[in-house]
């Protein structure tokens, strides 16, 4: 079975720029926009190495999927799960950064087969951006939240299926199933379900869930993993996930952040969080 | 800061000899900060050129006798005025190096210096003899620089570089295959008297010292009360370390006036100048230079604008 072949971005270019908008779209989850000094032609799964540029500024940028470009204006997800990311947040609209992108190796544009796509948290915007520019109606798109308000409902069009780990309130007119986003998967596709290739990104339960079902089914599986990075441009070594082949690292952010779930040794992978 | 200061002992937008060799500038991105500057080749900036532009040399990703697949994450770890590395010598090993990465460095013309480590002081000199019989013609290759951080493992496994004594066999066993090539030995800040290493490591033949390494250092993770490296302790780089850099440097100057390329917190043309000011004849950049692909260019850019 071939995997579809990543599509091709240009090289990254460190750009600068500012803070043009930044808002929650949910209880925990915040919308940056920045204003650049070009535009950033990115695919889906990519992601930019942002850091603020007044003083003092982040020893290391922080690694953010990209979610839409418009123009000169990229725009992106994010959760404050930190120092870098709560300096982010109150930085405020007109904060001078750096950002050096597009990075990373993207999920593959579509072949024929219907894809599953599977978003957890703050994993949602490469899945989003892809569905975007690629979606058919044949493919099934699933995102995952802790309960109805930590959801972007403004950015999850009606075609997508909603779980949450809480019941609770939700907006009115949606619906979501009681359990994770995997589990949701499973309880639309029986066993007996065509062939699909899964996208998931999220956190590394959800992958790891989402690699034993497509091994399972037999299916194609591609994660995008997170993990803590210095440079992002693939020279430091420190944002490394275990290879399935040899024993040895792969980068997540050059090696990745996309990888074929059979690529990766799953028992030795720990995962790493943000910062 | 755009006007060249008067103070200057000597003017740092010169080309530098080191040993017999003509670096082609005086500002260096340090070991194990850009790769085996092989990476970042095709990243651009607008109103810029390559991040190599005006380097004076890459080190290398410091290279081992055999290939070495690193420590298991997490490897890194920020603090609030620094970093904490823990990356465990991940490296092709000599013989890929030697057969590979200096081919295509030879290719693209980058200036480069070599980072060796290894376990055992005749060690650094067959790795070296095996460098200089692999590429003796190299026109890039300006040096070998001796990462001297490791324990040795022969002999106790105290660090090679805490030990006067050692520094001066590792660099001798080395220098005796480089008759050609500028030797450095890059010396460790975790000891009383760096001074007494510098003196070593020239009683052994080398062109001069770089410091500082890595400062050792570890964070604590409040919620499990762990250590956050899973070696519990790691080297300590980045902005906290240009005062420590600057006095290391300063006291070797001082007592030895050996040649020091300076390396430890650099990120900007006034850093570097601190540096020049002490004495350096070069500098590094490091952690710098892993945030942002264009530091140590910019750094370059900025140094041959001075007027």
């Amino acid at each position: 079975m071939n995997m579809p072949a990543a599509a091709t971005a240009p090289p990254a270019r460190r750009l600068h720029g500012a803070i043009a908008a930044e808002v929650p779209v949910s209880s925990s989850m915040r919308r940056l926009e920045l204003e650049l000094e070009e535009a950033v032609p990115f695919q889906p799964g990519q992601f930019c190495m942002l850091n603020l540029a007044g003083e003092p500024a982040l020893v290391f940028g922080r690694p953010f999927s990209l979610l839409a470009a418009e123009g000169r204006r990229l725009s992106l997800l994010y959760k404050v799960v930190g120092r870098g990311t709560a300096r982010l947040r109150d930085a405020g609209v007109g904060a001078p950064v750096t950002c050096l992108a597009p990075l990373g190796r993207p999920f593959p544009a579509p072949d024929p087969r219907p894809h599953l796509l599977l978003a957890g948290g703050v994993g949602l915007p490469p899945l989003l951006a892809w569905a975007e520019r690629w979606g058919r109606p044949s493919d099934l798109c699933c995102a995952g939240g802790r309960d109805g308000d930590d959801l972007p409902w403004g950015l999850l069009g009606s075609s997508w299926r909603v779980s949450v780990d809480r019941p609770g309130a939700l907006p009115a007119g949606r619906q979501a199933f009681d359990g994770n986003v995997v589990e949701l998967a499973r309880s639309l596709l029986p066993a007996s379900a065509p062939e699909r290739v899964v996208l998931a990104c999220g956190p590394l339960p959800l992958l790891r869930a989402a690699a034993t079902l497509a091994a399972e089914r037999g299916w194609d599986c591609l994660v995008s993993v997170e993990e803590r990075m210095g440079c992002g441009y693939g020279v430091c070594r420190g944002c490394v996930v275990p290879r399935a082949s040899d024993g040895g690292y792969a980068t997540a952010c050059k090696d990745g952040p996309v990888f074929e779930a059979r690529g990766l040794d799953w028992t030795r992978f720990g995962g790493g969080g943000g910062t | 800061m755009t006007a060249l200061p008067g103070w200057l002992a000597f003017d740092p937008r010169g080309p530098l000899r080191l040993g017999s060799r003509d670096f082609p500038g005086r500002i260096w991105t340090a070991s194990g900060c850009f790769g085996y500057g092989l990476d970042g080749a095709d990243l651009g900036a607008p109103g810029r050129g390559s991040p190599f532009d005006g380097l004076g040399a890459v080190v290398t990703k410091t290279v081992t006798p055999q290939a070495r697949c690193g420590n298991p994450p997490p490897r890194l770890w920020e603090t609030a005025h620094g970093a904490l590395n823990s990356i465990g010598l991940e490296n092709v090993g000599l013989a890929r190096f030697a057969d590979e990465v200096m081919p295509a460095l030879e290719a693209s013309g980058v200036p480069y210096v070599a980072s060796l480590a290894a376990t055992r002081p005749a060690e650094f000199g067959d790795m070296a003899r095996r460098l200089a019989a692999a590429a003796g013609g190299a026109a890039h290759w300006h040096g070998v620089e001796l990462n001297l951080s490791c324990p040795n493992v022969a002999e106790g496994g105290v660090d090679f570089g805490r030990d006067p004594a050692m520094v001066e066999r590792c660099v001798a066993a080395a220098r005796e295959h480089l008759p050609a090539r500028a030797l450095l030995a890059k010396l460790t800040p975790n000891v009383g008297s760096i001074a007494k290493l510098a003196a070593a490591a020239a009683s052994g033949g080398a062109d001069g010292v770089t410091a500082i390494n890595t400062l050792i250092g570890m964070d604590v993770d409040l919620r499990t009360g762990a250590p956050v490296l899973p070696r519990r302790r790691g080297g300590y780089s980045g902005p906290a370390l240009l005062p420590v850099a600057l006095a290391r440097v300063d006291e070797i100057v001082q007592e030895t006036g050996l040649p020091v390329v300076g390396v430890g917190g650099i990120a900007t043309i006034e850093d570097a100048l601190k540096f020049f000011a002490v004495g350096a004849v070069a500098v590094q950049i490091g952690t710098a230079q892993m945030s942002d692909p264009f530091a140590a260019a910019d750094v370059a850019a900025a140094l041959a604008a001075l007027r």
